[in-house]
Parts: C-alpha cells; structure tokens; sequence
C-alpha cells in the first residue's frame, strides 16, 4: 500500500523573529498508507493540532516536507481548495461550528462551498448524514441547536463527511461524550474506514479507543514523534510510556505489573479479552466458567 | 449534612415543553463521604447536583443544607458558603484578568477584610498546588490549570461540601490526574466531596456510589458493590470500568479468584497469591 | 492565521512591567493625568505650547523607560494616510487659523500656501504624536488590572447618584479576560470553515451582501459560543456568592503616596499654564526665528 500522507523533517515555530516565539514542530517523521488508521497520541503541546494542521494546508510547512496524496504541500500553485476536499478535517468540540438554522443547510456548507449543483450536494447531504447515523428525513429540517450534544456533534462530523474525503481526519472525536455514544461513534468511524476505505487519521488521549482502532500510533512529545509502531509494539514498552506519562489501557496495565513481578506473562496485550486469555494461560485457570484445573 | 426528601424538579413547569429531571429523590449524606454520582446522560445528576447550592429550587420536596432549607431565601448566601461547586468548562468559571485574583473573587464576595483576603487566597493557591502561577492570566493555562484554579476559588470560600459537575470531562488524562489529585487531598483535609461524572474509573475513587436513572436513584453502596452487579449496570446503560470486567471474567474462570476487584495494583496483588504452574496446560 | 495560535504566549494589554517612577504611580493619579494632559493637548493652540507639551511628554517617556519606538508604534500604520492628509491641507487650507490675517507664502495655480494652512499642519503633527505617546504611556505603564480598579475607585463617589461604577469595572475586567480566549476561539471557527471551504480572503469582487452572509459561519457560532459562555459563567459566579456590588470588599488595595498627590499638581500646574498663559509673543519669536532659518536653507539650496 502506497504512503498517501508523508511527512519528512518538519519543523515550525509560531510568531518567529519576535519575543513571542515558540517552536512547536522540531523535525516530525511520519507516513501514513493508504487505507489505514493512524493514530497520534502525545500530551497537551506537543505539537499534534499544529501537525494535523498542516495535511489540509491550514499551515504551510516551514521547513521540511509535507506530501499528501503525491501533492507538495509546499507548492505555491498547490489548489488549497481541492486539497481540502480530499483531507477532511474534523477539529475538538466540532459541534461548536454549527452556524445554519437547519441540520441539512449546515451540512451542505461543505459541498455547497465546492460548487456540486443541488442534487449532488443533497445526495451527499443524505449520504453523510446516513454514516453517522441520522436519518435523513427525520433529522433534516430539524432545528440545529434544537439537538442534543451528542447529535451535534454528529451534524458537525457529517458536515465533513459530505465532502467525500480520501483522508479523514479527527481531533479528539469523542471528548465530553458519554461512554455510550463514545463507542457508537468510534464504530461508525470504524464502518467509515472498513466500507468506504477512508484512510482515517486519529489524535486521541483515548488510549483504549486508540488501541484497538488504530493500525499504526506515532507518540509525539516536543515536538518530536518519539515512538511509532503498532499498538502492541508501543504499549508493550511500560518504561517508555512512563516516561512520556501516556496513559496506558488498563488490561495492558495490569500484565505489565505482572511482567514487573516476574511473571510471564505477553507484554503486548490489548484488550480485557486478551488479558483474560492470557492470564488463563498463564496461571493454569479453567477454560470457559469451569470449576477447576482441567 | 445534606438531606434531601422527596425532590421532584420539572424544568418550564406548565408550559408546554417541560422536562420532568427529578423523579421524588431520597438523600442523606454525611459529612465527610465521597460520593459519587453516576448515570447515563438525561439521568438527572447535574439536576440534582443544582439542587445542592439553591441555583436551583425543587418544584417539589426539600433539600436541606446543615438544616437550612434552600428554598429560604435569607440564608441562600450561608447555603452558598457551605456547598461549593465547580463547573464542566474551565474556562467558563473564572472571572479575573489575573489567577490570583480570580481564586479572591469569592472571599471578595463574602465582605472579608483585606488581610483574610490576603491570607484565604494563599492557602487556596496551595491547596491546589498552583502558587507559581498566581500572576498568569487565566488564556495561559492549560484545562488542567484552569480548572484547578476554579477549585482554589471555590476552596479560599472553606466550604464544607465540594461538588463538582463533570469536573473532568473536558480535561485530558493529565489535567484529570491532576483534578483527581487535589480532590482526594481535600477529602482527606475533611472536605465533603460529591462528583458528578460518566467516567466508571473515578467511581472507584469514592467511598459511595449512586447510580441514577431517569430522575430516580436506582443504585446506592460502596463501589465494590455496586460493580458486583454487572447485568443491572449493563441495563442502566452502564459499563464497568476495564480493570472490573477482567476481574469479573478471571472470578468466572476461576472461582477462587475475587470479582470486585476495583484497581489494577489489586487485580495484580490478586494474581501473584497465585503460584505460576510450573506445566501450564495446553 | 496561524500567528493567533500563539496567542496564549502573548500577554494582553500591552503591559511592560519596567517599574519606573511612571509605572509606580497609582492608576488614579494616572488616570487623573491622563485626562488633564489630553485636554491640553486638544486645546493647545500655538507653537510654543505645542513644543513645550512635546518636550514634557518625551522627558515623561525617557522617565517610564518606555522605548519611544514602541510608545509610537501605533502611528505606523497611519503615517501614509497622515502625510496625505497633513500635504493636501498645507496646500488647499483656505481658512482662517490663529487668530491673524492668513498671508500667502507660495502660490501655483490654485494652490495657496498660506501662513494659516502651514499653522494648522504644524499645529496638527506634534498633536497625533502627544496624543499617541499618552495613550502608549497609561497602557504600557498600568496593567489592566490596575485601569479597571483605578477606573472603578475615581468613579465609585458617583454610585450616589446611581452611576453603576463597579459593574462598569467588572463588565471591563471580564471583557479583557475573555478577549484572549475570543481571539483563540475565533481562530479556531475559521480554521474550521475554512477547511469545509469557506473562503475569507477575497473581497473587492463580492458584493456588500454576499460579503456580509460569508461572515455567517464565524459571526453566528462566535455569538453563541458567547451566550453560552455567559450563562455559564453567570452561573459560576452565583455559586461563588456573588449578588451585586454591596458588601464586597477588595483584594486589590490602592494606597497613594506622597508622590502621586505632587505628581498630580505639577501637571494640574502646568496643563493650567499651557491653557492660559498668553503664547503669541513667544510664538512670534519662534516664527521668526524659522522664517529666516528657512529662507537661508533655500537661498543654500539654490545656488
């Protein structure tokens, strides 16, 4: 699979040559391929919001090179608007830029700004809001600040949707959410990616989220990617999470504290299920709800 | 310390688009508990957690404050002394150009002599380890910071009670450490504490755990107890925080192996009291 | 638009905390001062005066340790517009200024330097800058902090008769702490739009309505996020106690010195001897003085 998004040695700083300046970006590596779902993950300044900033032009590189879908971001002539079309950008509380009256009109902003004629932009309108689970009919004259958050936050996401994007990509996507319509968001964003094959690009604090959607995570910290790797590659190092204090999951937190006791136990689990199982391995318990050793 | 009989709470009463919140809540809590409220959203919590500080009156039933009743309006501004109360979005609670005058802004309202003021702003700062930070203007903190900041505000008044309203939910795991931090210090202080959240790990943080639903208190008990009952959680529309559901699955496996389990270091102490078979089966 | 990000590095108000004898004084004083020297300035009406006020503010911003390039920063984007306008008046004034018959220095066509266009534009330059040095002086002297408290104090005797000083104070100091917040959220909404396609560079081709519907999706999500905020933080303060003005005591204390009160009089002095004391002999003199040096200046340029 071919490196849709690349980035090579990006630096940035803010406000430069003034008393105010502040690098964030001191030379980024990262490569996302085509179809995947990569996550970054790193605490509050480390630079991930002026990272993504930079795939949908909002921020043009500095220094160092950003190349989404074979197109130099750097390039003078580079056609910003299509770019944009293609690279969705979802940022934190998306619900916050809802502006029409009516759910359908604030997500045909989007298509509407591209210039498709009514039909195209109410099949996409449609389209969109079946993806993240609104119903057309129902939800389309609907009052927008009428809704719930929840149900906000699912126009604002539509909103992006109805562009069409190759590249998908979602600040935070379920802070201040409630656990159930957490998980149903990150299904739907899971259906997005296994049935449109949208290559979907993650900044979460999630880490449970993040470890079981992700393909591959980039841990950035000072403005630098620290780590990369797959999920069972970067939680299955508890001194170097521990040093960048990353949150690890819960269920890879207790086999690390059991590796720390000399037991052996795999490093690299992810998920409650996997730990059941390997513990069970481990320790001998009885398969399936048994009464005793086998 | 905070009584609670038969509270019902209807939002635009009579008019034709009211929301009943509350559904006749029985409540008592003592000085010096850690509860913890939670439930699915449209359950009522921030509702109720309203009620405690008289911003919001019941349409029905009392709510009593050291024996004070809210609806008395001569004392709402002791009630309002006793229980703080610290809001979702930091940035919305704090009023000063300055840190440090912000965390007085309460004192300030209280008529306090210059000197207390002084003084109350000090301790507060302190209490919430954000002293380096007195003279920073509030755009210049991290979510984390800020609302700290906002719990020192509500601290320099020495309210007995503390309750905070999904406190953490905009935060990031760091600013949530930090918020838990400086909460179990001040309940250690003697603070009662009353949190308000959808996070099933900080309800392991307390030593009492209501569950509501739908305008009523569906569970109420120590956390271990509460997590035992994983079918009726499951239907509230809750789930157990990860560390419980593998304590659950390993006590299924193996029976001798304790399911309310709360904490990952317990899971871990658990496990270790078993020896590792030297043959493990295939 | 990526510069506002970096924003939160930037302290609002402009304050430079150098703690001079300026910076030490109380906000009061200042703001006394302030006013005083603002009604000289706009009242001074001749040469001499108008030298004097420049040499008194220009020893005042050596004592604050402000550097004048800073102070007169906030000129730089109208000095164009300032030459413009200061050319065509020196060219085509043909009123009457100062009091005494307007002669004609040099003429072409229908262009008439006259003595009273040349007062007016010499009048009319050290004016902008005193004006822009005072203002620069109180914002980069006092914190806002102090302005709003300072405000609210100078103004609070008139709460007698009704005038609502401390929720006039209290309206400037959330306005100033949320101001950085606006800003960052502002930013943060264009981001947005403008990656749904929205499009906030070109003017000039669109039309006044058109223009006026693209600032939708900033002006309508910005608005509300303000009410909101205001509910919440209405809420947030009712929590804390607060119920109005009466019965609140202050964390900030004002005491004035000695210095302040002898900092107020020399300048109640001196704006008293700009104001009245009659300039025009001086003013002759000064004239004079540049008339002749002129004329030599010119009779060197010709040959």
């Amino acid at each position: 699979m071919r490196n849709i998004v690349q980035v090579q040695d990006l630096h940035h700083t803010y406000l430069p040559g003034t008393p105010f300046e502040a690098v964030s970006l001191r030379g980024v590596d990262m490569e996302v391929a085509e179809r995947e779902i990569a996550a970054i993950i790193g605490p509050t300044g480390s630079g991930k919001s002026t990272l993504i900033q930079h795939f949908n032009a909002l921020i043009r590189p500095q220094m160092g090179k950003v190349i989404i879908d074979g197109q130099d971001l750097s390039d003078g002539n580079l056609d910003v608007r299509a770019l944009r079309r293609d690279v969705g950008m979802v940022f934190q509380t998306p619900e916050q830029q809802l502006f029409e009256q009516y759910v359908g009109d604030d997500i045909a902003f989007g298509p509407r700004n591209s210039g498709f004629d009514a039909t195209e932009v109410r099949r996409r309108v449609r389209k969109a809001m079946e993806m993240v689970g609104l119903g057309f009919e129902e939800f389309k004259d609907r009052l927008t600040f009428s809704l719930s958050g929840g149900e906000m936050r699912k126009v604002a996401i539509a909103g992006v949707l109805a562009l069409e994007p190759k590249i998908l990509i979602l600040d935070e996507p379920t802070c201040g959410l409630d656990p159930g319509t957490s998980r149903e968001l990150l299904c739907r964003i899971r259906e997005l990616h296994d049935n449109q094959g949208v290559t979907i690009i993650l900044v979460s604090h999630n880490m449970e989220d993040v470890a079981q959607l992700a393909d591959r995570i980039y841990v950035l910290v000072d403005g630098q990617t620290v780590l990369d790797g797959t999920p069972r590659q970067i939680f299955s190092q508890p001194q170097s999470l521990r040093d960048y204090s990353l949150d690890v999951p819960q269920a890879t937190q207790v086999m690390h504290g059991l590796r720390s006791r000399g037991r052996e136990v795999r490093g690299d689990i992810l998920t409650v299920c996997e730990a059941e199982e390997e513990i069970c391995r481990c320790f001998g318990f009885a398969e399936g709800g048994g009464t005793g050793v086998t | 310390m905070i009584r609670i009989e038969n509270l019902h709470h209807t939002y635009n009463i009579g008019q034709p688009n009211a929301v009943v919140a509350l559904r006749g809540i029985d409540l008592l809590i003592r000085e010096g508990e850690y509860v913890v409220i939670i439930g699915r959203n449209g359950s009522g919590k921030s509702t109720l957690a309203r009620h405690l500080n008289a911003l919001l009156l019941p349409t029905e039933g009392d709510v009593w404050i050291n024996n004070i009743n809210t609806k008395d309006a001569q004392h709402v501004r002791e009630i309002r002394h006793t229980v703080g109360m610290v809001f979702q979005v930091p940035d919305n609670q704090l009023v000063a150009t300055v840190v440090e005058e912000d965390v007085a802004f309460g004192p300030e309202n209280m008529g306090l002599p210059h000197a207390e003021l002084r003084e109350r702003v000090d301790e507060a700062l302190l209490l919430v380890g954000m002293t380096p930070y007195r003279t920073r203007p509030p755009h210049m903190l991290s979510a984390g910071q800020k609302q700290r900041v906002a719990i020192a505000g509500i601290m320099a008044m020495r309210p007995r009670c503390l309750v905070l309203d999904e406190a953490t939910a905009m935060l990031d795991p760091r600013g949530r450490r930090e918020v838990l931090d400086t909460v179990r210090e001040l309940h250690g202080n003697g603070v009662t504490v009353l949190t308000i959240t959808h996070f099933m790990s900080e309800a392991v943080e307390g030593n009492r755990v209501i569950v509501m639903d739908q305008g009523r208190t569906a569970m109420d008990g120590p956390p271990r107890e509460i997590f035992s009952q994983t079918e009726k959680l499951r239907d509230l529309g809750l789930d157990l925080p990860p560390v419980t559901q593998l304590a659950q699955r390993l006590h299924q496996r193996h029976p001798a192996f304790s399911g309310s389990l709360l904490t990952v270091d317990e899971i871990v102490e658990g496990l270790c009291r078993f020896p590792q078979p030297v043959e493990v089966v295939a | 638009m990526s510069e506002i990000s970096a924003f939160r590095h930037v302290t609002i108000g402009q304050y430079l905390p150098y703690g001079s004898l300026v910076h030490r004084f109380d906000p009061r004083a200042k703001l006394v001062m302030f006013t005083l020297l603002v009604a000289t300035v706009t009242f001074a009406d001749s040469y001499t005066a108008s030298l004097l006020l420049l040499a008194v503010l220009l020893g005042i911003t050596h004592l604050s340790r402000v550097p004048l390039r800073y102070a007169l920063q906030g000129l730089r984007p109208a000095l164009p517009w300032i030459a413009i306008f200061a050319t065509l008046q020196l060219l085509f004034y043909k009123g009457q200024a100062g009091g005494q018959e307007c002669q004609i220095l040099w003429s072409w066509g229908f262009i008439d330097i006259t003595t009273c266009s040349v007062r007016l534009v010499a009048l009319m330059v050290p004016r902008l800058l005193e004006f822009m040095i005072l203002i620069s002086l109180l914002t980069l002297t006092t914190s806002t902090t102090e302005l709003t408290h300072g405000l609210e104090r100078l103004l609070s005797p008139l709460k007698r008769l009704r005038f609502p000083a401390h929720e006039l104070a209290l309206v400037f100091t959330i306005a100033l702490r949320f101001a950085p917040t606006f800003a960052q959220e502002l930013e943060k909404i264009m981001k947005a739009q403008a990656s749904r396609g929205a499009d906030f560079g070109e003017q000039g081709r669109l039309r006044f309505i058109q223009r006026t519907r693209n600032t939708l999706p900033l002006m309508v999500p910005l608005f509300l996020s303000a009410l909101r905020r205001a509910e919440d933080l209405s809420l947030a303060m009712e929590a804390r106690g607060y119920t109005g003005g009466q019965g609140r005591t202050s964390f900030i204390q004002l005491k004035a010195a000695p210095q302040d009160c002898v900092a107020v009089a020399v300048v109640c002095c001196f704006s008293a001897f700009i104001l009245l004391h009659d300039f025009t002999a001086l003013d002759e003199l000064v004239v004079g003085t540049l008339g002749n040096l002129t004329r030599v200046a010119f009779s060197c340029v010709g040959h």
